[in-house]
């Protein structure tokens, strides 16, 4: 919503500075975002009287004008059509004036003669939007004398607020909406405004009615009362369609419309003023001198003023005369019947529609027009004469012509009045301060409700123009509202704890992230949408949740994994010489439901690596499936007490994302909680990912489970006696893991072996193919006494023997 | 013969003690110091060799000249330890006053993870609001339409759901319910009251989806949303706990406003701003003002606005069975996505989707 400073100045009379006033409005909740000043910039730029012209010497289409500023004439030579006989106002830009534009006036030679000056049009100066010719005033314009600036002689200077208003108040979509606003908060007298009534309007509580609209008669019937609880009319004859006075247009620039003509621009004013839309047919064109308020019927079509031939249907409420559509009602009009430049008779028409349908209208036919927005937010069912009045007065002062004598209001539906209770030990609780009773009594009747007072507080009308107040407690807003919420105490109340506190499930989630982060992983936060391409190159389930009404085909369906976002940052990141991307992402996954409204969603903890590995001092390689659980190892540090090195990952998964071959199960106490392992060569190229990334993904709550199975570190005695190591290096076949030989190892002694760690695996000279050779480092100890080299040598015997006999290895020296 | 083997031995005696100082003066290192040692005192030494003698010695001598042996051989011994301490000693003087450690190459084995910028700033702010008693809950990101709009007072058909414009999801056959991405985490509200009673303090972090994308509006964001409920819950303890908060947050002299607006689900509802953290005008001097009079992130208004607050409307409570004459709460809604973005500096909003190495390392 814009609005103007001068005119919220004259409505108030107020003489706050703009940004006083600005000030005031947020603080009323009428968010004022940006002030815009008019009228500045014009130095040098003033009114002049034409003395003479003539047509140029040697160029066809300028003219040579003499001006007189009041001290001095000045030859101006001047490319407009326009340029008025002798004696007329024009704008002249003097040497020396620099425009808002940017043009600086200096004198010019045009064919052989020299112009000092320009004289202007509306958009070279920023004052309107028209080019086609220089800016001609008469002394209805401006009594000022010649030479006086133009901001002055037109009352330029004003200041613009963009206000950004909340859709619960359509009261402040207008002028004397803000005003009384700002009357309210400056306890000033209230808002001024002239209405004069120069017609009679006949209000009748029935569907239909007639009037006698200056020799004819005119009908108007509401069919769609629920939809159209008040339709009333009025007739202007005798109208001459013109541009409107410079003032007219001048506002409607400012406030940033544009100037149509005297009537189109008269019910513009009418809406800035009252917040109320009306619409000017050309009564000559209304088919059966009588409007018709329904539904539409399915197929009825109409073209509307924007050209557009609209289709209707049963949900529609429109405008009809005797043959059919002539305006979509509270949307817009309809060409037939538009105002033209041939037009001498109007009707106006003021309505209350019912905002839901007009805002499923406008909706459906993706029209959000001022008046839609209007109507849809609620305008004032109460306004409606006074509007009529109003409209039918500017339309008579800017266009000529007299109003009929008579006029209609056809109240059909119900116009129900809110009454509210207000007690004042509410507002106290609410508002956690006491409020002076006779304080919310004159804040409420400064913005127009009536109060009864009674034991308690009051009992309250609320006034036509506030549909949003509805309960007491909006009325305890009105009272806080306009006495500031900086009079409200700043109080920080004791929390009295909950019987829950926190859920473990939430803690969990962020030692996790902080896990992950310390174990040298950046946290990645991708959209929850993906396309069903991603998952499908990704090779997880495409099983997935629709979007009904998505952005785009990229971002369609919800994520079934955090592959495909992890997989794009990577992607990310190779292409951009990164060179490597260690990532994870914590986030929610969606699974279809089958037979329940919302879908499953699961916490997912997803963990790719790809690309080089940052090492110390030199190149170190890809990332392989080791660093990777290696990091994995990292985020579970805390909670995989027992598990041991190699009890992380057992078995081979069965996920079509993941390299059959290079990939494990993630196993937690006896629970698989996610998977590990490279992706599938299909998928890094499905993906346009190069090398071998590798990717672990882990259902959270799982997790959480699996480790609050798991048994809580118990701390043992340390040692007493010291240990002996002893190394042993087996040759084994390719497919017998590391893990089994350690199991192996373990299992061979009598309680001596403490911890067996595999130091080395080593492939090449000296070893069979599909061979590998592995060494150990075995630590032996007795609990109860010193070891003795002959019982370790003993133990360490029988180790190497079963080691040879079970698994088919041989000694390695 | 016996004569000759004292002569000798005194001899050899006399040879060593002259010399064996200088020699083990002599000795700048550690290594030549300690074969300087073996030739005289090691197993082949010279000393040793002497000692090996001693049977042969007239047994009247023998006592004698064996404990003149075995001094020198103290002796020999307390010489290297002293020579052995000084080289040490000069080895670490050298250290001590040679060139510098070159530390500027990297760390080994340095993990540079980082959390994401979105979730460092949501976790600050959750223990901002669970030191003040708060219990942080989650929930799901599809929810029904019920509990995202109407539950909260939303009028059908109204201009309100506009600020907020859906993504909805494919119904399940049969479902006739609707379902949309959550437009914001207000939705919280609904589900945590229909599930406990009061009182009731809660923060809920999360994901929301809005159909809007530009530089400064992704299609998914991060809201934070608090509710306290309880008998006797004021505007002023609104105020309160939101002035705690944002001097917590950014830090202690930073001004908070309080001014009215318009969420359907509260009543009075608000905007609270909080003085500018980018050009920090509020601190008045003229420095600050200069600052705030080109500050693009504020307008050189010298605030910025952080939160959606109000008191949550009695609709709500009546919508979820709790008595709304009983209880009154306060509810707020903050953009954690703005936040961050203000704390580092980040212009374009989808900086923080794109998860770009390049940037996540930046911060």
């Amino acid at each position: 919503m814009l609005a103007s400073y001068n005119w919220l100045r004259e409505l108030t009379g107020s003489d706050l500075s703009a940004d006083e006033m600005a000030e005031k409005l947020t603080g009323l909740g009428l968010a004022v975002d940006a002030v815009t000043a008019f009228g500045t910039g014009l130095e040098n730029v003033v009114i002049a009287e034409v003395r003479s012209k003539a047509p140029h010497p040697s160029k066809d289409k300028l003219t040579v004008v003499e001006v007189f500023d009041g001290t001095d004439a000045h030859t101006v030579v001047c490319g407009a059509s326009n340029v008025p006989e002798p004696g007329g106002l024009v704008v002249l830009a003097r040497v020396g004036a620099s425009l808002p534009g940017g043009l600086a006036i200096a004198e010019r030679a045009l064919g052989g003669v020299t112009s000092r000056g320009m004289l202007c049009a509306e958009d070279e100066i920023g004052v309107g939007s028209d080019h086609d010719g220089i800016i001609v005033l008469t002394r209805e314009d401006t009594t000022a004398k010649l030479g006086t600036p133009v901001a002055t002689a037109l009352s330029l200077s004003d200041s613009v607020f963009d206000i950004a208003l909340t859709p619960n108040r359509p009261d402040c979509l207008g002028h004397l909406g803000l005003a009384r606003e700002l009357s309210a908060v400056m306890k000033s007298t209230g808002v001024r405004t002239t209405l004069t009534e120069s017609f009679s309007i006949a209000t009748v509580q029935r569907a239909s009615g007639e009037f006698d609209a200056g020799g004819a008669t005119f009908g108007i019937a509401i069919e769609s009362s629920e939809r159209c609880p008040r339709y009333a009319g009025a007739v202007v004859r005798g109208v001459t369609i013109e541009r409107s006075p410079f003032a007219v247009r001048y506002r409607l620039h400012v406030l940033g419309v544009r100037a149509i003509n005297n009537i189109v621009d008269a019910t513009n004013l009418a809406v800035f003023e009252w917040g109320y839309p009306t619409h000017a047919f050309d009564l000559d064109k209304v088919r059966g001198q009588h409007i018709v308020v329904r539904v539409a019927r399915e197929g009825e079509t109409l073209t509307t003023l924007d050209g557009v031939r609209r289709s209707l249907q049963g949900d529609d409420v429109v405008i009809c005369d005797g043959e059919g559509p002539v305006a979509i009602a509270g949307v817009m009009g309809g060409q037939s019947s538009e105002i033209t430049g041939a037009t001498r008779n109007v009707f106006i028409e003021c309505a209350y529609f019912d905002p839901r349908s007009v805002r499923r209208t406008a909706r459906r036919l993706g029209m959000h027009t001022d008046a839609s927005h209007r109507f849809e937010r609620g305008v004032d069912p109460g306004a409606v004469p006074s509007v009529l009045h109003r409209v039918a007065g500017l339309i008579t002062s800017n266009a000529g012509g007299t109003t009929v004598k008579e006029a209609l209001d056809v109240v059909a539906g119900k116009l129900t009045e809110t009454k509210l209770t207000l007690r004042s030990s509410r507002i106290d609780t609410v508002l956690g301060t006491k409020v002076p009773l006779k304080e919310v009594g004159e804040i409420l009747n400064a913005l127009g409700f009536k109060t009864t007072p009674t034991v308690e507080g009051f009992n309250v009308s609320v006034p036509s123009w506030r549909p949003d107040v509805l309960r007491e407690v909006d009325l305890i807003e009105e009272v806080a509202r306009v006495r500031g919420y900086d009079k409200i105490p700043t109080e920080v109340p004791h929390v009295r704890a909950s019987a829950t506190g926190t859920a473990n499930s939430i803690r969990f989630v962020r030692r996790l992230r902080e896990q992950a982060s310390a174990a040298g992983l950046f946290e990645a936060v991708n959209y929850g949408f993906v396309s069903m391409t991603d998952l499908s190159n990704a090779r997880v389930s495409t099983d997935a949740v629709r979007i009904t009404n998505p952005l785009s085909e990229d971002r369609s369906v919800m994520r079934t994994s955090l592959l495909p976002g992890l997989a794009s940052a990577l992607r990310r990141a190779l292409r951009h010489q990164a060179g490597h991307a260690a990532l994870f992402e914590v986030a929610h996954v969606f699974v279809r439901n089958a037979g329940a409204a919302l879908p499953d969603e699961h916490v997912m903890l997803g963990i790719l690596l790809g690309g080089a590995r940052p090492a110390w001092l030199g190149q170190a390689g890809e990332y392989d499936f080791f660093d990777a659980k290696g990091a994995l190892a990292s985020v579970l540090a805390q909670w995989r007490h027992g598990v041991g090195r190699d009890g992380l990952t057992q078995g081979a998964p069965i996920v079509a994302h993941l390299h059959p071959k290079r990939c494990a199960n993630i196993v937690l106490f006896g629970s698989v909680v996610g998977t590990i392992g490279e992706l599938h060569p299909d998928v890094v190229s499905a993906m346009e990912l190069v090398g071998r990334p590798i990717y672990a993904e882990m259902h959270v709550g799982e997790l959480r489970a699996a480790i609050e199975k798991g048994d809580i570190a118990k701390a043992r005695a340390l040692p007493k006696f010291p240990s002996a190591t002893r190394d042993l290096a087996v040759v084994v076949q390719e497919d017998i893991m590391a893990s089994q030989v350690a199991d192996t190892i373990r299992n061979a002694s009598d309680g001596l072996i403490e911890d067996v760690q595999v130091f080395d695996v080593y492939r090449g000279e000296n070893i069979p193919q599909h061979h590998k050779s592995l060494a150990f480092h075995i630590v032996y100890r007795d609990s109860n006494a010193t070891l003795t080299d002959e019982k370790v040598d003993r133990a360490h015997k029988h180790v190497t023997e079963r080691v040879s006999a079970q698994l088919s290895a041989s000694l390695r020296s | 013969m016996s004569d000759d083997a004292v002569k000798e031995f005194e001899e050899g005696l006399a040879k060593v003690e002259a010399s064996f100082r200088s020699q083990l003066d002599a000795c700048g290192d550690e290594q030549s110091l300690r074969a300087v040692n073996a030739r005289i005192a090691g197993p082949t030494g010279e000393l040793t060799g002497l000692l090996k003698l001693m049977p042969k010695l007239p047994g009247d001598q023998r006592k004698v000249l064996g404990q003149k042996a075995n001094a020198l051989k103290s002796a020999v011994s307390a010489a290297f330890d002293t020579q052995l301490l000084a080289i040490a000693k000069a080895v670490r003087d050298a250290e001590l006053s040679g060139p510098h450690l070159d530390v500027t190459l990297p760390g080994r084995n340095e993990r540079t993870g980082s959390l994401h910028p979105i979730t460092r700033v949501a976790y600050e702010i959750m223990d901002v609001f669970t030191s003040l008693g708060f219990d942080i809950v989650d929930g799901p990101e599809i929810d029904l339409h019920e509990n995202n709009f109407d539950k909260l007072g939303f009028p059908p058909d109204h201009p309100a759901t506009d600020m907020q414009d859906s993504f909805f999801i494919n119904a399940e056959a049969g479902q006739k319910q609707r379902s949309l991405l959550r437009t914001h985490t207000s939705t919280m509200q609904v589900r945590e009251m229909q599930k406990r009673k009061p009182p009731l303090a809660i923060v809920a972090p999360g994901q929301v989806y809005r159909r809007d994308d530009d530089v400064t509006h992704s299609p998914m964001f991060f809201q934070l949303e608090g509710l306290l409920v309880d008998e006797g819950v004021s505007f002023a303890h609104l105020k309160g706990v939101l002035t705690r908060f944002a001097q917590r947050m950014f830090g202690d002299n930073v001004p908070v406003r309080f001014r009215p607006s318009y969420f359907p689900f509260v009543e009075p509802g608000g905007e609270v701003d909080i003085g500018c953290m980018i050009c920090r005008g509020y601190e008045g001097t003229k420095e600050a003002l200069a600052r705030q009079a080109e500050c693009r992130v504020c307008k050189a208004s010298g605030y910025l606005e952080v939160l959606g607050c109000g008191m949550v409307h009695p609709v709500v409570f009546e919508n979820v069975g709790y008595d709304s004459d009983k209880y009154t709460g306060f509810a707020f809604g903050l953009g954690i996505d703005r936040i961050a973005m203000l704390r580092y500096g980040i212009s374009d909003i989808r900086w923080l989707y794109e998860n770009d190495v390049r940037f996540l390392s930046q911060i």
